[in-house]
C-alpha cells in the first residue's frame, strides 16, 4: 500500500478583516477504506496548441464496472502565464469552471457517465481558450483503471 | 484587492519508484486578468440532517462564467462516510472522509444551471466549505 497526501494552504491577510489562514491534509485512501490508493496515470504535460475539446485520461475507460464510483483524485495546473488565458474544464461535457493561468485544481473524480438527458460519457476534458500554444501538467490517482483493448483496425 | 494564494503540495515516496514531491502555488484571480477576488462567502461548515441533496451554491447567486473558486472539505472520520458533488447535476466525485477539493466553478445559469450539490453518504456529517467569488 502506497501512502500519497495532498495538503492544501489558503492564506489571505487582507481578503477578510481577519487573515485566512487554512490547512488541510488528507491521506489518499480508496474509496471507503483506509488503503491507500496505489496506481496512477503518471503526471504529464501537454502543450496544446489548438483550441479543440481534448479527453486527458483516454487511457481510462470511464464508468467502467469496477471503478466507478470509486477513488480518483484528480489534479490539473494551467501553466500558462498569460493571465487572459484559461481552460474550460469539463466533466461529462458539462463545464465545471475554468483554469486562468497558473490556476490548478484538485478534484475527486467518479468516472461516471452522465445521467443527465445528453448521456455523455465521465471524460474529464480541457479546452484551449487560444491556439497559440498553452502547456498544462495533470495526473490522475486511483485505486484501479480498466485499460482499452487491443484495436489494430485502421479504419 | 486582496491576495489570497492557494498552495497544493501532493507528496508520496512510495506510490512510484521516484519520489513524488509536487508544489503549486496560485494566487485567486478574478476572470481574465491579474485582479485579486476581493469577496468570498466565508469559511462555512453545514451538518446534513439526512441524505438528501443539498444545494450548496446556486448559480443563479453568483455572476455567470467567472473565475469563482470552490473548497471542500468532508469532516468526517468514519472511512465510509462521503459526499457526492454534482456540478449541474453531473457528478463529478465523492469527497471521503478527511478529504478535500479545490475547483473552478463557472456558475453558468444561462444554458444549464450550474448549481453545485452535494449528497451525504449518511446522515449527520459535516462538510466544511468556502466559496471565492468573482464578482
Amino acid at each position: 500500500m502506497a501512502t500519497t497526501t495532498a495538503a492544501i494552504t489558503l492564506t489571505s491577510a487582507d481578503l477578510l478583516t481577519d487573515a485566512l489562514s487554512l490547512s488541510a491534509t488528507n491521506t489518499l485512501y480508496k474509496s471507503g477504506s483506509t488503503v491507500g490508493l496505489d496506481q496512477t496515470t503518471g503526471m504529464a504535460r501537454a502543450f496544446l496548441t489548438a483550441t479543440t475539446v481534448v479527453d486527458i485520461f483516454p487511457q481510462l475507460i470511464e464508468a467502467s464496472i469496477a471503478f466507478e464510483n470509486k477513488s480518483s483524485w484528480v489534479y490539473i495546473c494551467n501553466k500558462s502565464e498569460d493571465e487572459t488565458e484559461f481552460i474550460t474544464v469539463k466533466i461529462c461535457e458539462q463545464v465545471i469552471g475554468k483554469l486562468y493561468a497558473q490556476d490548478f485544481l484538485w478534484m475527486p473524480w467518479s468516472m461516471r457517465e452522465s445521467a443527465n438527458a445528453n448521456n455523455h460519457h465521465g471524460d474529464i476534458t480541457v479546452e484551449p481558450s487560444v491556439a497559440t500554444g498553452m502547456a498544462i501538467e495533470f495526473t490522475c490517482i486511483n485505486e484501479g483503471t480498466e485499460y482499452p483493448t487491443e484495436n489494430l483496425a485502421t479504419a | 484587492m486582496a491576495t489570497t494564494t492557494a498552495t497544493i503540495t501532493l507528496s508520496s515516496t512510495d506510490l512510484l519508484s521516484d519520489e513524488l514531491s509536487l508544489n503549486t502555488t496560485s494566487t485567486l484571480t478574478a476572470a481574465g486578468n491579474s485582479t485579486g477576488l476581493t469577496l468570498a462567502s466565508g469559511l462555512s461548515r453545514k451538518k446534513t440532517g439526512n441524505t438528501t441533496e443539498y444545494t450548496l451554491f446556486a448559480a443563479a447567486d453568483y455572476t455567470d462564467d467567472k473565475a469563482h473558486k470552490v473548497y471542500l472539505k468532508n469532516i468526517s472520520t468514519t472511512a465510509a462516510q462521503y459526499f457526492e458533488i454534482q456540478v449541474a447535476g453531473v457528478v463529478v466525485g465523492r469527497v471521503y472522509a478527511g478529504d478535500w477539493a479545490l475547483f473552478p466553478w463557472s456558475a453558468d445559469s444561462t444554458g444549464t444551471n450550474c448549481d453545485i450539490d452535494i449528497t451525504p453518504s449518511a446522515a449527520d456529517m459535516t462538510l466544511e466549505y468556502m466559496l471565492f467569488i468573482d464578482e
